[in-house]
């Protein structure tokens, strides 16, 4: 489908493997049991099988016809909080899961902001019997209560990471940490298209699906493709699946939403294109939101999964190449998207989510 | 300063320089010993105090100083040496800040220093011209924790031009073919490390250590030193034993935290160096 990312990882300019050397012979044996399950069929059978009757794909294309109206353009929305566990995140988790079974991995962890990564990987986890460690930030603990108490439900550690700003960045790191320890039997299920190759690349393939299907249920309904794909944008799991297969379709416009939080101006704020600088982070070269000397700066978003100072190195890609343009929604915008499409539609979106309600607003005519 | 190795066979005349890797590991060979490694990271507990430390070091024995450029993100690091990181960030550490330390104590330090960080605070301030800040203020090393071989051919060869060494790492986990590649863009010195996890105290398997090195040495003619875990006298002593070299980092790092408020905190480090060092 897609040609990148390259051999060496990148995407363009982005991407890579910037990891230290403990973990350079296990991302290779990871890209070589990718490479060697991805176009398996009994591989692709057994995802198949989980993502329709464990995961419940696939998701409806469900043409919102009251917002439609009040914003005078045609909006669709792919439902994929429909599925178990509420979100797309399951789609990648089942993938990573079934590649990591694969591989004789013995334990799972993994990092999540939200906890929705947390709670798909925690699924998957107790589905197949492996034990299950969760990091995520301290700030996000408290602020994500129902979802630590799912991820313990199904039988997963959450380990609350208390360092820099307690959120999904530091959850992250602190997953790093585990893996370079465990680095033998242990598999890190990462749940954003970030880190080093080949992560990125998995992540969108296992998200691809839901442009796959969007793209064959938007030619059933109306016998053309959108004008528009608008998803919001954080490390950009969600986005990468959506807009991926629509790559070669070039009159259907991509546009990721990142979160301006309090405003692009001040420093409270996830916009990482927008405001960001190309760097290091986590194992890829991105757009990193970062100080003058290179340090790593805070994100802030009202919506913890959009709560990240970098952004997959496709998107950069995509930023760079103009495929995709990236837009910015402040948290009181979000907070409206959400209380637009819960009285509009009955929807209840993820605050995430909220922010490409949000922005379609902007997009009306 | 004038350096006359026991051997007598060969005089190191070092007009008030900063010693490069080579001729340092060199002198420590005619004397038939390892080298005692330590790293700081620069500007812990605050700058004013990190440059005395790095003075204190080198009166104390050391033999070469690991300098860290500390980063808001630091992967391979434990807790120790992450919160004295985020204290050094803190206390105001930057890459400015360190070459500005450093043309200011080289005048005094004869002992090689060496950089270690991640790549984004090297990245952001410009490859080039972090090294020929190096350069200026003759440090002769660098090592990036996060930029392995496949991505540091830019790097590499921007070192080469500024005469900098760089430092490869090697783990426990590195197939024999790519210690072989490792060793052949490795410059300096081969750090060893000895487990597979981030730095911290631990006890450490000496007889899967040396095995590692021998099969390090197989492809490298680099000397081959061992970081990661080493807290003890006894530790430093038997891996002087089995490579050429002991990294302490964790360790002198938690004896900065615990002590640096007392009133006698820098006789107090050189004592705990000098013991550490077995000289």
């Amino acid at each position: 489908m897609n040609n990148l990312p390259n051999k060496q990882g990148y995407f363009g300019a982005f991407g890579g493997k910037y990891i230290p050397e403990t973990l350079s012979e296990c991302v290779r044996e990871l890209e070589e049991a990718y490479s060697r399950v991805k176009n398996n069929k009994a591989f692709k059978a057994e995802l198949k099988y989980y993502l329709e009757d464990f995961a419940g794909r696939e998701t409806p294309l469900y043409f919102a016809a009251n917002l439609s109206k009040k914003l005078k353009m045609k909006v669709y929305l792919k439902r994929e909080d429909l599925l178990h566990t509420g979100a797309h995140k399951i789609n990648n988790s089942l993938g990573q899961i079934l590649l990591a079974r694969y591989m004789k991995k013995e334990r799972i962890i993994a990092e999540t902001g939200a906890g929705q990564h947390g709670v798909s990987v925690a699924t998957v986890a107790r589905l197949f019997d492996m034990p299950c460690e969760v990091y995520m930030g301290a700030v996000d603990v408290a602020r994500q209560k129902m979802n630590v108490f799912r991820m313990k439900a199904l039988g997963a550690k959450v380990i609350p990471v208390e360092n820099g700003s307690k959120t999904l960045k530091d959850a992250c790191s602190e997953a790093i940490r585990d893996w370079v320890t465990n680095v033998k039997n242990t598999y890190y299920l990462i749940g954003s298209p970030i880190g080093p190759h080949p992560y990125p690349m998995i992540v969108r393939d296992f998200q691809s699906v839901i442009g796959k299907e969007a793209r064959v249920q938007i030619l059933k309904k109306e016998n053309r493709l959108p004008d528009y794909l608008v998803a919001c944008v954080g490390g950009g799991s969600n986005a990468m699946g959506l807009f991926a297969p629509f790559e070669k379709d070039k009159n259907v416009k991509f546009i990721g939403v990142e979160a301006a939080g309090e405003g692009l101006n001040t420093h409270h704020h996830s916009a990482s294109i927008a405001r960001g600088r190309i760097g290091v982070l986590q194992g890829a070269k991105i757009y990193v939101l970062q100080d003058r000397y290179g340090q790593i700066e805070n994100a802030h978003s009202i919506a913890p999964g959009l709560d990240y100072p970098g952004v997959g190195p496709q998107h950069c890609y995509y930023h760079d190449t103009q495929r995709a343009q990236y837009v910015s929604v402040n948290d009181n915008e979000a907070l409206e998207g959400f209380h637009t499409l819960c009285m509009e539609e009955g929807i209840i979106p993820a605050l995430e989510s909220s922010h490409a309600i949000a922005y379609l607003k902007k997009l009306a005519p | 300063m004038f350096v006359f190795p026991a051997g007598g066979i060969k005089i190191w005349i070092l007009f008030n320089n900063i010693m490069k890797l080579n001729d340092k590991f060199a002198q420590l060979r005619s004397e038939k010993r390892g080298a005692f490694i330590a790293y700081v990271p620069f500007g812990f507990p605050t700058i004013e105090k990190s440059k005395k430390i790095i003075l204190t070091l080198q009166e104390a024995g050391v033999d070469i100083i690991e300098l860290g450029l500390p980063f808001s993100d630091p992967l391979a690091d434990g807790p120790i040496i992450q919160s004295a990181c985020y204290e050094a960030l803190t206390a105001g550490a930057n890459a400015d800040e360190l070459f500005a330390a450093v043309a200011e104590l080289k005048d005094k330090i004869h002992i090689p220093l060496v950089v270690m960080t991640y790549l984004n605070p090297v990245l952001h301030y410009g490859v080039e011209k972090f090294l020929a800040q190096m350069d200026k203020n003759d440090m002769r090393g660098i090592m990036l924790v996060d930029s392995p071989i496949e991505e540091n051919a830019d790097y590499m060869k921007l070192a080469n031009k500024y005469d900098i060494a760089t430092v490869c790492f090697v783990t426990p986990v590195t197939p024999p073919l790519r210690v072989a590649k490792i060793a052949g863009v490795a410059s300096g010195f081969i750090y060893y490390i000895s487990v597979t996890g981030t730095t911290g105290p631990r006890a450490l398997k000496f007889d899967d250590i040396g095995a590692h090195i021998r099969l390090v040495r197989k492809y490298s003619p680099l000397p081959v030193c061992v970081g990661f875990g080493i807290h003890s006298r006894e530790q430093v002593a038997r891996i002087e034993h089995i490579a050429d070299g002991a990294i302490v980092g964790s360790a002198i790092v938690k004896f900065i935290k615990d002590n640096h408020a007392h009133k006698d905190f820098f006789i107090e480090l050189k004592k705990y160096i000098t013991q550490l060092c077995t000289k």
